[in-house]
């Protein structure tokens, strides 16, 4: 994978050799993070699997069992990069996992459809709710965040609406539940379509001229709209394909606990974008990579279940909370030296 | 009345779901169960008018909800250990404005996003509320319920503190050079700083202005119920959002009134009892708030299109 530039270099950082630079990058230092806190976790971390017998943090079933926990909020994270990078913002994914989880299961058990038909229609929903918000946010020029705040509350209300709040769709046949708790070649199986996506959306955003143009809009939308990029074509893609992969985490999350409830993904959309800035993706656009997305996904993932196996934590019952508090903290952290950094060489290249 | 259009036209909207109403169900306009409609939106009503006041200056707070929550549990904490009513309101206004300025100065002397900053600091909050208190209730000592009055004179005596205190920052926001400042940070940071108006002093005051109301509102929640719930004020954020834009507060900052809040607040609460004196299946609710808030953007979206096109 060749090193590309995440941004423009800016004057002055471009001094030192090649390889300090590679080792200053945001997403190695992430990396760096990643692999302190596995290491920890690895040594003090212990667990109690399902049999009853202690297991330690560094077993492959725990691995695989992060890889399985981490992949819904990973896709809406991967779907929320190239929005974000256009300078957007899309608050309603965790609101249409659960709209298309019910969906879903009401195609299913009411109807009666045949699992592959079903699954292709919530793909549809989910393709057809992003591409409201891209209407609203595209046509009518609206602020993608009061559109994706109003699309939050409707979708997770049509879903409550739609299951009158109490109807959960369980009772999916085994053949389906293989997408959400079977392996294959080793790997869960839902480990196999989070990386087709991530693959999908890295060539997307870092090989064609479309992702190019992603990141020119979040830079100056005026300016790409003078430079002859076809703005509205371009967020709506980035909406659109937002809602298809939402509706993807839909059929894994149903998939993965077997049953469907109005309430799926419920708060997903906070973990997700945290995941997005923490990979250093900035909130106002035209700068981040894929590859940061995923190791910030993986540094919460890690973290929260790395915290689970630590013996004072498992007394205190605190996994998810320390996990959440940490979370923000490093959040926080990570924004705060970002600016730092800059301020130091805003000040070596004037002083 | 132009300028205002906006706004006078939630206010309308407000009054056709009131007529039809007034129409289709009187039941609805008894005293009582109105007069607890407005006790339990008190609460918001003081929330969205700080969150108003945040966006005017072209900022953004998703912390509030956690704020109200650490509030609310602090002051029911102290007011079980004993401590008298006089003490407790100051102490949560001064936790809340202290928890507003720690925003503040991650945003205006950082310079951090706001967005994030408030992302974080409401997870943050949250889940270091949780492992303080494990999803614990704090029971309330009986004379703290309604001020220690009953129940019908505390809940005019919360109403009326409501509107007294939106009355105050309506009034200053219009007609005080602080209440001016704010505007003219939200409508361009730069030309303020040139007019001789330190931006940085306006948003750090009013995210501390914020905290201090969201402090105000916990107790007015608080007061309201005879047990502190640890999850109360969770989604209050997005809830007076939503009542600042369906209010007439644009999102891009300097734009905004404090009784077009009021206005918008209302009808979002109106709903739910609407519906089910109306006999429409309550599960809708979320649904249509949300279509709610996409009408009152794209009103506001259509009537720039026509003005630009003019």
């Amino acid at each position: 994978m060749r090193a590309e530039p995440a941004h423009p270099p800016a004057p002055g950082a471009a001094a030192g050799p090649s390889w300090r630079r590679w080792l200053l990058r945001y997403e190695v230092l992430l990396l760096l993070v990643l692999v302190v806190e596995w290491l920890l976790f690895y040594h003090f971390g212990t667990s109690v699997n399902r049999r009853g017998v202690t297991v330690g943090f560094g077993t492959l079933d725990r691995q695989f069992d992060i890889l399985r926990h981490s992949c819904e909020i990973g896709l809406l994270a991967l779907a929320l990069t190239p929005v974000i990078l256009t300078g957007g913002i899309d608050l309603s994914v965790g609101s249409l996992l659960g709209l298309c989880a019910v969906v879903f299961g009401g195609l299913t058990h009411a109807l009666g459809l045949p699992l592959p038909v079903a699954a292709a229609l919530t793909l549809v929903v989910g393709a057809v709710a992003g591409g409201l918000n891209a209407g609203l946010i595209c046509q009518l020029r609206l602020p993608p965040l009061i559109v994706t705040l109003g699309t939050y509350s409707l979708f997770r209300g049509l879903a409550e609406a739609f299951t009158r709040g109490s109807v959960t769709y369980s009772d999916f046949p085994a053949g389906f539940l293989v997408l959400g708790q079977g392996r294959w070649g080793g790997l869960p199986v839902q480990a196999w379509l989070f990386l087709a996506v991530a693959v999908s959306v890295w060539i997307w955003i870092h090989r064609t001229v479309a992702g190019r143009a992603c990141r020119v809009i979040g830079f100056a939308p005026e300016g790409a709209r003078f430079a002859g990029i076809g703005v509205r074509g371009q967020l709506t893609a980035a909406y659109v394909a937002a809602g298809v992969i939402a509706a993807l985490a839909a059929l894994i999350y149903t998939s993965r606990l077997g049953q469907a409830k109005a309430d799926a993904g419920l708060g997903y959309e906070l973990f997700a974008i945290t995941a997005v800035v923490l990979g250093g993706t900035s909130i106002f656009g035209g700068r981040g990579t894929v590859t940061g997305t995923l190791l910030g996904v993986a540094a919460i993932a890690v973290l929260k279940n790395g915290l689970a196996t630590l013996p004072v934590v498992m007394r205190l019952n605190a996994a998810e909370e320390l996990a959440g508090l940490l979370t923000g903290a490093l959040l926080l952290a990570a924004l705060a030296a970002g600016k730092l950094a800059e301020r130091l060489r805003l000040s070596s290249v004037t002083g | 009345m132009n300028r205002w259009i906006r706004e006078w036209s939630v206010v309308g909207v407000l009054a056709l779901l009131l007529a039809y109403l007034a129409w289709r169900a009187p039941a609805f306009f008894q005293l009582q169960p109105l007069l607890s409609l407005l006790a339990r939106e008190a609460p918001s009503l003081v929330v969205a008018c700080g969150v108003a006041m945040v966006i005017i200056v072209r900022q953004i707070d998703i912390s509030v909800g956690s704020q109200f929550s650490v509030c609310s549990v602090i002051a029911g904490l102290l007011a079980a250990a004993g401590w008298p009513l006089a003490a407790v309101v100051p102490v949560a206004v001064l936790i809340g404005g202290s928890l507003g300025l720690v925003n503040g100065l991650l945003v205006a002397w950082l310079g951090l996003p706001s967005i994030v900053v408030t992302l974080a600091t409401l997870v943050a909050l949250r889940q270091c509320l949780n492992l303080v208190r494990q999803g614990e209730f704090v029971n309330l000592p009986e004379r703290i319920q309604w001020l220690g009055l009953s129940q019908s004179q505390g809940q005019w005596l919360l109403v009326g503190g409501a509107v007294g205190l939106v009355a105050v920052l309506a009034w200053g926001l219009r007609h005080l050079a602080a209440g001016r400042w704010l505007y003219a940070v939200g409508s361009d940071a730069e030309a303020a700083r040139l007019a001789g108006i330190r931006p940085r002093a306006v948003t750090l005051g009013t995210f501390v202005l914020m905290g201090a109301l969201t402090g105000i509102a916990a107790m007015m929640n608080v007061v309201q119920s005879p047990q502190v719930q640890p999850l109360t004020g969770s989604g209050l954020e997005l809830k007076a959002i939503a009542a600042a834009v369906v209010g007439g507060v644009a999102i891009s900052g300097g734009r905004g009134t404090v009784w077009g809040v009021l206005a918008g607040l209302l009808l979002l609460a109106c709903i739910s009892p609407a519906m089910v004196h109306l006999h429409i299946d309550a599960y809708w609710e979320k649904a249509i708030q949300g279509l709610i808030i996409l009408a009152a953007v794209m009103v506001e979206g259509l009537r720039r299109r026509r003005n630009h096109a003019r």
